[in-house]
């Protein structure tokens, strides 16, 4: 204690300065209006800054919790765009209304993708819903934007998707502003580029048109994007374009995608298979 | 020290600080150099006062040449920084045989290669100190260290000059 006294005895004249110093910068940021605002601004600019660094943090570990949120949300509004476009009236004379069943065909569920692959040739998805969820076989995979692919296997709480990254899976397709019918197949690498297929060279097909789902496509609803054409070439004596299409969906790193779950398709399916075999 | 020195003194510390507020507070040269007269009684103080007293005193001079510019403050703390800056500045500036026959800042006690230093670092010192807390904007620090140089140089001149004539007498 004594030495204590004895420091700030000899550190008097400094202790003094500070202090008359202090005084005198309480003065200047407390009356002056210029230097007030000064420090309330600054002061207030450094809080801010502080607490916009801590929200940061917070909201990177929210990240999880929020993406969930969002394909949730996804999903719902992917209902709704379903529905609407199937309300949408074609262009017809006769009368036509819409069944319910129609109506309310298509039920997106939001997943999560937790294994995928990309630079095999044949490529799968493992998702985290399975039949406890109502998923499966045979239902689309699409992702927020574009195809993914088509559920082959369910468990209890998983699900194996075969990518449209796989050459066996072909997705039935066509071109938005022409309604041209074709098939996108994969070439077996380059997990951003498919061939469109069986497009008659004497149609006329532009670089930058979209692709996306035909109307007749067994698996997918219609009009869900696949992707944009990149290159249009013609070999001399085929009868087809040899169309490159850049995909809209980034399969190396898809987080979460949305099964959606056909009601007609067990009523379709039984239609369809009392069609008489052909010998 | 002799007593009609420390009259002189105390009737100077009146009259320039009177200056200052009646006179010299709209006075600037090219808005560049202005002229803090005042600081005349911190700079000739007797070189043996405490530095504790000049602090008080430097802190109560500022604050009173800062109620009439109303800037509550800045010259406060620019005057006491260099009251607190004076021993050291005396301490680098020792003359040839010390200060012990010496009491008195002045150019006859003192001489012109003592007395021109010390004039221009604690003005400058105090001026840098005055115009940048004046401005506190990072965009007017050129124009204020120039502004604060200028000033410098106008206080040497005047103080120079004050010099002289109390030379002569």
């Amino acid at each position: 204690m004594n030495q204590l006294f004895q420091f700030l005895l000899r550190q008097r004249i400094f202790l003094l300065f500070v202090a008359l110093e202090l005084v005198n910068l309480w003065g200047i940021f407390k009356y002056n209006d210029f230097q007030h605002t000064f420090y309330f601004n600054t002061t207030n600019r450094w809080a801010a800054s502080f607490l916009a660094m801590g929200e940061d943090v917070k909201s990177y570990h929210q990240l999880r919790e929020v993406n969930q949120d969002l394909a949730q949300e996804n999903a719902r509004l992917h209902a709704e765009i379903f529905k609407l476009t199937a309300q949408k009236q074609p262009e017809s004379k006769i009368p036509y209304f819409l069944s319910e069943g129609m109506l309310t065909r298509y039920q997106p569920v939001a997943c999560k993708v937790i294994d995928q692959s990309t630079q095999m040739s044949q490529n799968y998805l493992t998702i985290d819903k399975g039949t406890r969820d109502g998923i499966a076989p045979g239902m689309a995979v699409i992702s927020s934007t574009g195809v993914v692919g088509k559920v082959m296997s369910c468990t209890a709480d998983l699900s194996l998707i075969v990518s449209v990254l796989h050459t066996g899976n072909n997705v039935s397709a066509k071109i938005k502003s022409t309604g041209e019918l074709g098939y996108i197949k994969w070439a077996g690498y380059q997990p951003e580029v498919a061939d469109l297929q069986d497009v008659s060279k004497y149609k006329k097909v532009v670089k930058g048109d979209t692709i996306v789902t035909s109307d007749y496509n067994a698996v997918f609803p219609p009009n869900i994007p696949i992707g944009i054409v990149a290159k249009v070439g013609l070999e001399k004596d085929e009868t087809f374009h040899d169309i490159k299409v850049m995909l809209l969906t980034h399969f190396s790193t898809l987080k979460y995608v949305y099964v959606i779950k056909n009601k007609l398709a067990a009523q379709q399916a039984l239609l369809e298979q009392a069609k008489p075999k052909p010998e | 020290m002799s007593t009609s020195i420390q009259w002189k003194w105390y009737g100077m510390l009146l009259l320039t600080v009177a200056m200052q507020i009646l006179f010299l507070r709209d006075l600037a040269i090219g808005n560049m150099a202005f002229c803090f007269l005042y600081v005349w009684a911190l700079l000739k103080a007797p070189i043996q006062t405490p530095t504790g007293l000049l602090l008080l005193g430097a802190f109560a001079l500022g604050w009173t040449v800062d109620i009439f510019y109303n800037t509550h403050g800045m010259h406060a703390f620019a005057c006491v920084c260099i009251a607190m800056l004076r021993p050291l500045v005396f301490k680098v500036l020792t003359p040839a045989n010390g200060y012990d026959e010496r009491s008195s800042v002045s150019l006859a006690e003192m001489k012109a290669l003592w007395l021109f230093p010390y004039l221009f670092i604690m003005l400058f010192t105090h001026h840098v100190i005055l115009f940048l807390l004046e401005a506190m904007d990072g965009s007017l620090v050129g124009i204020s260290l120039l502004r604060a140089f200028f000033s410098a140089l106008l206080g040497i001149l005047i103080f120079g000059l004050l010099e002289l004539f109390s030379q002569n007498k």
